[in-house]
């Protein structure tokens, strides 16, 4: 699957919205700040927004090319859109809403049948009820139903657990991962929140007043941000990839690559074995010499291999086995008179180390 | 009561009832086209809609008649169709559909207006045509606010004076309705006609608006 979004030129109210990029993820999130011009494009892919300059493509079939003048329909589309406020037809019961687009299409995805769809977001006990009467995680996992058994050939999801409280959130996750994983259905997901970018996607697409700052691999893009732009958007610096080794006392032990690291468990369940480990360069406090004994639990001996400004602050990239980023002041990298290729110490709190729940991902 | 009068009274109720079904096409399609689309001209179709609204309803009768007479449009459809308007039950059926038109439009195009839009949109990604958007989601949802719109229309049909008495003329057993009755008993000082007459229009008032209130309750649950 391939999405090829060209020449794209909106003008919205304060800037112009600009994309030319090609999305191959299965899951894909569009990120940004609250408007960055998410939803226009997710509107402008549905076909919902006519553009001045656009060209939206998926596999082989063009969709829209102001150049030649093509524009399908958005019912020709072939696209599962589940907006924000998730649409849901107030007047219909369950069953009508979640039959409203289904029918057999031509090479549609044949294990998108009802009764499937609906075990998988387990709402068969909702068929009958009146939409009125669900409640907020229900309705989401309905609306999704929805979209899927229009057989679509793409589905986009507008910031799909944003309306949700935290503790619901985490439950409806693994739905969406279920349906990417079942149904193979590929999916452009608009999100604010890196956790559910780290948790679900594999590609990620930043977008910050609404131009792409950068396209790519998730964990690429969170380990090395394009621009400050970017780092800010995404807001953690090191984020690695890693596999749990044991939960004890309230400490979760994990591996990444060579180094063993120890984090405080976040009331993850010890099934999801693979985690990214996130931590904020802020929370990294670098030892040069010899170490002293201190409250730390995370030691990683290292190497400076790059140190760069960031406005008042100094930026420094050490290699641990692992790539880390550590933000100090300036006073203190004169201090300690670190240069590149200095061998130092790298010290992490346990509690600083934050895990997010890799969900199994067993066909990527 | 008379045979005269029942005469009059079903004439009343079936010529407004059938001006109110003929109109709800056209009626829905314009109020769905204002609430939903921007083009140039829409002010002044807004504004022409709503002339029989503002107008004299005796100027709107002229208006009709100048139309539809024998030089008009009239002329025509009796010289290929073989029937006339003017002065014919038809003639009250045309001046009772204009001028309750507006008031259909009015009602329907603020209910289209409150269905949310992203509801059709979405119906549209689901696969669903203009049409069938239109049928499965825009009317449902705005179903209040149109059956409050026909029930308008129909109410004002049923009082209709001005324009009817211009184009149809007021004859016996033809083209009298309950308001024009009225005013011919007021008129021929047969005040106790003129009073019956009255309580029939109340009456007829009354279930009108009882029995849309009660649709749309209905609605509601």
């Amino acid at each position: 699957m391939a999405v090829l979004l060209k020449n794209i030129s909106v003008p919205l109210a304060s800037f112009t919205l600009r994309v030319d990029v090609e999305i191959r993820g299965r899951l894909t999130a569009i990120f940004g700040p609250s408007g960055a011009g998410k939803t226009t494009l997710l509107d402008l892919v549905a076909g919902l927004r006519p553009a001045d300059f656009a060209f939206v493509q998926i596999d082989d079939r063009v969709l829209t090319d102001t150049s030649r003048g093509v524009f399908l329909p958005p019912r020709q589309r072939g696209i599962g859109y589940v907006p924000q406020d998730l649409a849901l037809f107030p007047h219909l019961t369950v069953r009508q809403n979640l039959l409203y687009g289904q029918k057999p299409r031509e090479g549609a995805n044949s294990s998108l049948k009802f009764d499937r769809v609906v075990e998988v977001l387990e709402i068969p006990s909702l068929v009958q009820r009146r939409v009125t009467d669900l409640s907020g995680g229900e309705k989401q996992r309905v609306a999704i139903a929805r979209a899927l058994l229009s057989s679509p050939r793409l589905l986009l999801l507008d910031e799909p657990l944003a309306s949700l409280d935290v503790p619901l959130r985490a439950r409806i996750i693994p739905y969406l991962a279920r349906i990417r994983d079942e149904f193979g259905v590929p999916m452009l997901y608009v999100t604010h929140d890196r956790f559910e970018a780290l948790a679900l996607a594999d590609e990620m697409v930043v977008l910050v007043n609404g131009t792409v700052a950068q396209a790519g691999p998730v964990n690429e893009l969170f380990n090395r941000p394009a621009n400050s732009a970017v780092a800010g958007v995404l807001a953690v610096e090191t984020v690695l990839k890693g596999l749990v080794e044991k939960v004890e006392n309230g400490l979760v032990t994990v591996r990444v690559g060579p180094v063993t690291l120890a984090a405080v468990d976040q009331d993850f369940s010890s099934e999801q074995r693979e985690v990214y480990a996130c931590i904020r360069a802020e929370n990294v406090v670098i030892l040069k010499g010899a170490a002293i004994a201190n409250s730390a639990r995370n030691h990683l001996p290292g190497v400076v291999r790059m140190l760069g400004n960031d406005g008042p602050l100094m930026r420094v990239e050490l290699d641990c086995g692992v790539p880390l980023t550590a933000l100090l002041t300036r006073r203190s990298c004169e201090e300690m008179k670190l240069a590149p290729g200095d061998r130092v110490t790298a010290q992490v709190k346990a509690q600083h180390v934050h895990l997010i729940g890799r969900l199994p991902n067993e066909i990527s | 009561m008379s045979a005269e009068e029942w005469q009059i009274i079903w004439f009343t109720a079936w010529v407004a009832g059938l001006s109110t079904i003929i109109i709800l096409p056209f009626g829905l399609a314009a109020a769905w086209v204002l609430a939903r689309h921007d083009w140039p001209g829409k002010t002044l179709f807004e504004t022409v809609i709503t002339l029989p609204l503002v107008m004299p309803p005796v100027a709107t009768g002229l208006l009709l008649l100048t139309c539809f007479g024998n030089n008009g449009i009239g002329g025509m459809i009796h010289r290929y169709l073989g029937f006339r308007i003017i002065f014919t039950w038809r003639a009250v059926l045309l001046a009772l559909a204009v001028m309750s038109f507006p008031l259909l439009v009015r009602s329907a195009r603020t209910a289209f207006e409150g269905v949310n839009p992203r509801l059709e949109q979405i119906a549209r990604t689901l696969g669903a045509g203009n049409i069938r958007v239109f049928f499965t989601i825009s009317v449902p949802l705005a179903m209040r606010g149109i059956i409050s719109g026909m029930l308008l229309a129909y109410a004002r049909a049923l009082g209709e004076f001005g324009a009817t008495v211009m184009v149809a003329g007021n004859i016996a057993g033809k083209t009298t309705t309950i308001s024009l009755a009225i005013f011919e008993s007021v008129q021929n000082f047969q005040d106790k006609e003129a009073y019956r007459l009255l309580g029939v229009s109340v009456v007829l008032a009354f279930v009108a608006v009882w029995a849309g209130e009660w649709v749309v309750r209905r609605k509601k649950s």
